[in-house]
């Protein structure tokens, strides 16, 4: 898999970090690096194994439907850097 | 009118709904899920999407979309996989969504729809669990959003329709269906403008024998007179689009339910591309064929089997059947009543009377001013002859308005009809005797003039009179 400027670029953008010009051209070889080394992995043969989701060989804990209230709003908005009316306050998101 | 505006095309939409799951505590933490909470009271570590915290699925929440997966007539799948879907938005604040992507809990099923045309299969391609996001407030200051993140964890279940609904009526009545399924069961509450329960429509447009048209999506309609006044809109707006030579671009849309109108929320261009893959906090779900089995024992009497049994049992129309098996607390209102009483009589009293009562003062049935014990005694004293229908509609009023019971208010207004033959008879004997040119009349033809001796003995009653009694009463005096 080839990873090419514009595929970095979009990338960046979906996880909200910047990527200036002189960063590009080494972040996309590393990057391309780092996908070739994860290549090999195709040279295997698992047209007869069911894709694994998980390596640990357990059952999903499940818990019961109880009630437990652990914060207040004061709590949870402690480390709020903004906070308003027990709102959580951004700056205006317009869709 | 619709259907003039749509002539010549048709139309295809398919409904993502999403039912928030009856639970007490959320999908992935034990906070409670209890509606309009003060703002963030509700929010453990986990919902706030703490560093460190590991999400615990509730057992609960994994019952009821397997329930509701058996009352969607679907495919239990033994093993489901839950994906991280990753998005930004200030009300999510994991940076991701945990949801099932390719492996859903239950794969494709289907449901039964009324239709102009009769039934109508309509598929349902998934259902599967995810978590809600919280609530964003834009409205509270001009150049800030509120964020409010009880909602932010909550279990729904994501019901997925194959797009084989062709009207918006149609839609409409799937979406009314799947909350009456879902009601029935138990496994969400359906309370649409609570949020409990919402959809995303999809509508294409296209000619006969052409393909498939672009579609867009209408996100977050939460009444079904939204659902159906946004596909009227979207679909003229599509067709409008085409007849101008333009073309429709795949997008998704708000709908404003001021001006009904549907405005572009965001283009294919910048569609978001959530990376979809399997969460490593979460382990495979696999359910096993015995706990299956159990679940399915627990189903209840679904709508569809409730109005075959009416329909059998009480010899209920297909229409009326309809009507009171649309909605679970309806039928438990209507069973209560009939039990032991003419169904007929029954039926006209809940879906004629009660229905208009609750209509008028906008009151659901669970909070009917009559107790399905109350109506009972009234409809008692209608088949008992004791009153008319007429009176009985008085009396109605009367226990709406003062709580006390029928008889007490037929006592109390000393409204008991006459059904009294003899006493009748002597109120008909002095109708046609104060009459005679009138009976002449009669006699020779004038077969109108019936109408006013019945008026004149009811007059004579007080409204008392039993009508049938002094019908036939005057039908045989009149014919010696």
């Amino acid at each position: 898999m080839e990873f090419d400027k514009k595929s970095l670029l979009k990338l960046g953008k979906l996880a909200r970090i910047s990527i200036s010009d002189d960063k590009l051209n080494n972040l996309s070889k590393d990057l391309n690096s780092i996908l070739e080394f994860v290549d090999q992995l195709k040279e295997i043969k698992t047209d007869q194994v069911d894709p694994t989701s998980n390596a640990l060989n357990q059952k999903l804990e499940v818990r019961d439907d109880k009630v437990d209230t652990k914060n207040s709003a004061e709590d949870i908005l402690e480390n709020a850097p903004e906070k308003e009316m027990d709102f959580f306050v951004v700056p205006k998101v317009i869709e | 009118m619709v259907a003039k505006m749509i002539e010549g095309w048709n139309l295809v939409i398919g409904i993502e709904i999403h039912a928030q799951v009856n639970s007490k505590s959320k999908l992935f933490s034990s906070s409670p899920t209890d509606f309009g909470s003060k703002p963030n009271s509700q929010v453990s570590l986990i919902d706030a999407a703490m560093p460190g915290m590991l999400p615990v699925i509730n057992k609960f929440c994994i019952e009821q979309a397997v329930k509701s997966g058996i009352g969607l007539n679907a495919k239990i799948n033994k093993k489901s996989i839950f994906d991280r879907k990753n998005y930004f938005y200030q009300d999510l604040p994991q940076g991701y969504q945990i949801s099932q992507y390719k492996d859903p809990i239950v794969g494709e099923g289907f449901i039964e729809i009324e239709t102009e045309n009769g039934q109508k299969k309509i598929g349902v391609e998934r259902l599967h669990l995810e978590q809600d996001a919280g609530k964003s407030l834009h409205d509270q200051d001009p150049n800030l959003t509120f964020v409010d993140l009880n909602r932010s964890g909550i279990a729904l279940m994501e019901i997925v329709s194959k797009p084989d609904m062709s009207s918006p009526e149609e839609a409409v009545e799937y979406v009314r269906k799947v909350r009456s399924i879902l009601r029935y069961l138990g496994t969400c509450d359906g309370n649409m403008e609570q949020g409990s329960l919402r959809a995303d429509v999809n509508v294409s447009v296209n000619k006969p024998g052409n393909e498939l048209g672009t579609r867009c999506e209408i996100k977050n309609l939460n009444s079904f007179k939204f659902i159906h006044a946004a596909i009227v809109y979207e679909a003229k707006r599509q067709i409008k689009l085409i007849e101008q030579g333009e073309s429709v671009n795949q997008e998704t849309r708000l709908f404003n339910t001021q001006s009904g109108e549907t405005r572009s929320m965001r283009s294919k261009e910048d569609a978001h591309d959530y990376r979809y893959f399997p969460d490593p906090d979460l382990l495979p779900l696999t359910l096993d064929d015995d706990w299956i089995k159990g679940l399915q024992d627990t189903i209840p009497e679904l709508p569809d089997q409730i109005k075959e049994r009416f329909i059998n049992e009480y010899s209920l129309s297909s229409y009326d059947a309809n009507i009171i098996v649309s909605d679970k607390a309806i039928s438990e209102y209507f069973e209560d009543v009939v039990k032991n009483r003419n169904p007929k009589l029954v039926t006209t009293w809940v879906t004629g009377e009660l229905f208009s009562i609750l209509n008028k003062k906008n009151l659901i049935i669970e909070d009917s001013p009559i107790t399905a014990k109350q109506l009972g005694e009234l409809v008692d004293n209608i088949e008992n002859g004791k009153i008319s229908n007429r009176q009985a509609k008085e009396v109605l009023e009367e226990m709406c308005e003062s709580g006390k019971g029928a008889l007490e208010i037929i006592d109390e207004k000393g409204l008991s009809q006459i059904s009294d033959e003899n006493e009748i008879e002597s109120l008909v004997d002095n109708v046609l005797n104060s009459n005679p040119e009138n009976v002449k009349k009669y006699k020779n033809g004038k077969d109108k003039l019936f109408g006013f001796f019945v008026g004149e003995a009811m007059k004579l009653s007080k409204g008392k009179a039993n009508p049938k009694i002094v019908n036939d009463l005057i039908k045989k005096k009149l014919s010696q």
